[in-house]
């Protein structure tokens, strides 16, 4: 009992990790309607400058980290700058095609910057795991799950509520309406990208809290893809729910699954659950419905 | 207040489709552009609010004034912050926003909450069913609904004048009578109106002035009651024969007469 317990808890802590990283991507869709294949670079990217700033320059965390989210935000306004500006009111695709080449191109810059070996990473969180009985929980995944719930309620509230999130709303929901209403399409591209980029800063320190940091840390962009597309696109408020599913399956494929069938059920499970919502419900739980008027 | 010069435009690099437009609107006037499809009115209600650049086109030359100043060069972001604002063709509302979503939206340049909050309880006094449908999905309001959105969203913005593209576009006789209600009430108000339409006769009820657009060019221009009474605009354009009568679709396969203007 106490064990499935212990997996159960950590499998939706990690389920909400996944939900951080991919709600810088969804940050990124919601502002821009750009579905973004290099999330997990900007993962890598916050990763390499917590590091960078707390690890390699020797600052205290607490000056370095802000530090890092500042030149997180900085780089995802660079990005816009150089790539996304001169595209508004081309066609949609051409952006997507873009974050392709930048995938490419950034995973070069971080090789070129910092090379290939694999690099510790500062222990923000303490490792000692909170003890409650008999469970044991880690305490960087419990801030992490903590801050998940926390930005997703704020960004959720920020996107429905105050005219700076309706006005990103309305370019995700057409660049041209959102054009003819006075909006602009460029600055809502560039600060979806700021904020992705902190978010995914935010979400490489939960994740790599205490780990090592290498360029393949980058997997876990894809590996949150399904959370994102089972929240539905769209949806900033369902990324917890959707987290909690895929990380509770696969804790539990994990704990019971893989030994049986010797291992690797866990990894391929969320890639599964993902191509199921894709068959039956495109639009993941609560993201856009097409609307189709007869 | 706005002013149109000579206005050339072309898609693409190589389609023209704007061949020297010239046109004026006065202050707190309505003007009506009408013409078949394809003539080029939306497009140039594009150039006006700058929209055409998205879509790959541009103004290549002549000049468009609004209130004494060129806008052909600005954003469209930049015009609708001069009180200009452009309700597009084919009732474009935020389709997974709500009906209060979509009108905040419109007003999201206004700082001032409170000013927000007034010209929202403005809008629903005039278009009274958009009120009961405040937390309604955009995308599943009737076509009625949508237009009404569609223009509120723009008053939101607080314009001096309205570039309205179609707005009889696919509606039931009935509403187009009530979205037309709406447009004169507006203009009692005071903003300025240049209209785009097919269905010449509603547009012709509530402008004052018209112009005809065929292939990219002006070929006609007159007063309402002017075009009203000439005789093309009520054969091509209204249907009706020389007493007045509605013709007879039989007497159609008998039609030599050919346009008087060169088009």
């Amino acid at each position: 009992m106490t064990d499935f317990l212990i997996y159960l808890i950590e499998g939706a802590l990690i389920g909400q990790v996944y939900a951080l990283i991919a709600m810088g991507f969804v940050v990124i869709y919601r502002a821009s309607k750009v579905f973004n294949f290099a999330q997990g670079e900007l993962v890598v990217l916050g990763g390499y400058l917590v590091w960078w700033m707390v690890l390699g320059s020797g600052l205290p965390a607490w000056v370095g980290i802000p530090l890092a989210f500042a030149l997180a935000a900085l780089t995802g306004i660079v990005i816009e700058r150089i790539f996304f500006s001169r595209l508004v009111g081309e066609s949609l695709f051409s952006m997507v095609m873009v974050t392709v080449g930048l995938l490419v191109l950034l995973r070069g810059v971080f090789l070129v910057i910092w090379g290939a070996h694999v690099r510790p990473f500062p222990m923000i969180v303490p490792m000692r795991p909170l003890i409650l009985g008999e469970l044991f929980i880690s305490r960087s995944l419990l801030i992490g799950g903590a801050v998940t719930v926390v930005a997703a309620v704020g960004l959720s509230w920020f996107f429905n509520r105050t005219t700076a999130g309706l006005r990103m709303t309305a370019v995700a929901e057409d660049h041209q309406i959102a054009m003819s209403l006075g909006i602009s399409v460029k600055r809502s591209v560039a600060f979806a990208w700021m904020l992705g980029a902190v978010l995914s800063t935010v979400g490489a320190i939960v994740f790599l809290n205490g780990k090592s940091l290498s360029f393949l840390a980058s997997d876990i962009g894809f590996a949150a893809l399904p959370v994102a597309m089972l929240a539905g696109l769209e949806s900033i408020g369902g990324l917890i729910l959707a987290g909690l599913v895929v990380g509770i399956a696969q804790g539990m494929a994990a704990a019971y699954l893989d030994p049986l069938l010797g291992g690797g059920v866990s990894t391929v499970l969320p890639f599964v659950v993902m191509i199921l919502i894709l068959f039956f419900r495109p639009n993941g739980l609560f993201g856009w419905k097409l609307i189709e008027r007869v | 207040m706005l002013e149109l010069n000579n206005v050339e435009a072309i898609y693409s690099e190589v389609i023209l489709v704007l061949k020297g437009i010239s046109l004026h609107v006065p202050e707190g006037g309505c003007v009506a552009l009408l013409g078949s499809n394809g003539a080029g009115k939306s497009t140039t209600l594009k150039c006006i609010s700058g929209l055409i650049r998205p879509e790959d086109g541009a103004v290549t030359g002549g000049n468009i004034t609004f209130l004494g100043k060129r806008i052909d060069a600005l954003p469209a972001e930049a015009v609708v912050r001069r009180g200009l604002v452009h309700v597009m063709e084919g009732r474009k509302v935020l389709e997974h926003m709500t009906t209060q979503q979509n009108l905040m939206v419109g007003g999201h340049m206004h700082r001032d909450a409170a000013r927000r909050r007034q010209n929202l309880e403005r809008v629903y006094a005039l278009m009274p069913p958009l009120a009961n449908l405040r937390q309604r999905t955009a995308g599943y309001l009737s076509g009625g609904e949508q237009q009404m959105l569609v223009i509120g969203r723009a008053l939101m913005a607080e314009p001096t004048m309205m570039l309205i593209d179609e707005p009889s576009l696919g509606l039931a006789p009935m509403l187009v009578e009530e979205i037309y209600a709406i447009l004169a009430e507006l203009r009692a108000h005071g903003l300025t109106l240049l209209l785009v339409e097919q269905n010449t006769r509603a547009a012709l009820e509530i402008a004052d002035h018209g112009y005809v657009m065929e292939n990219g060019r002006i070929v006609m221009e007159g007063s309402a009651a002017q075009l009203k009474s000439n005789e093309d605009i009520r054969e091509f354009y209204l249907g009706l024969d020389q007493s007045g009568e509605r013709k007879s679709y039989r007497d159609i396969k008998h039609y030599k007469r050919r346009k008087r203007w060169l088009g």
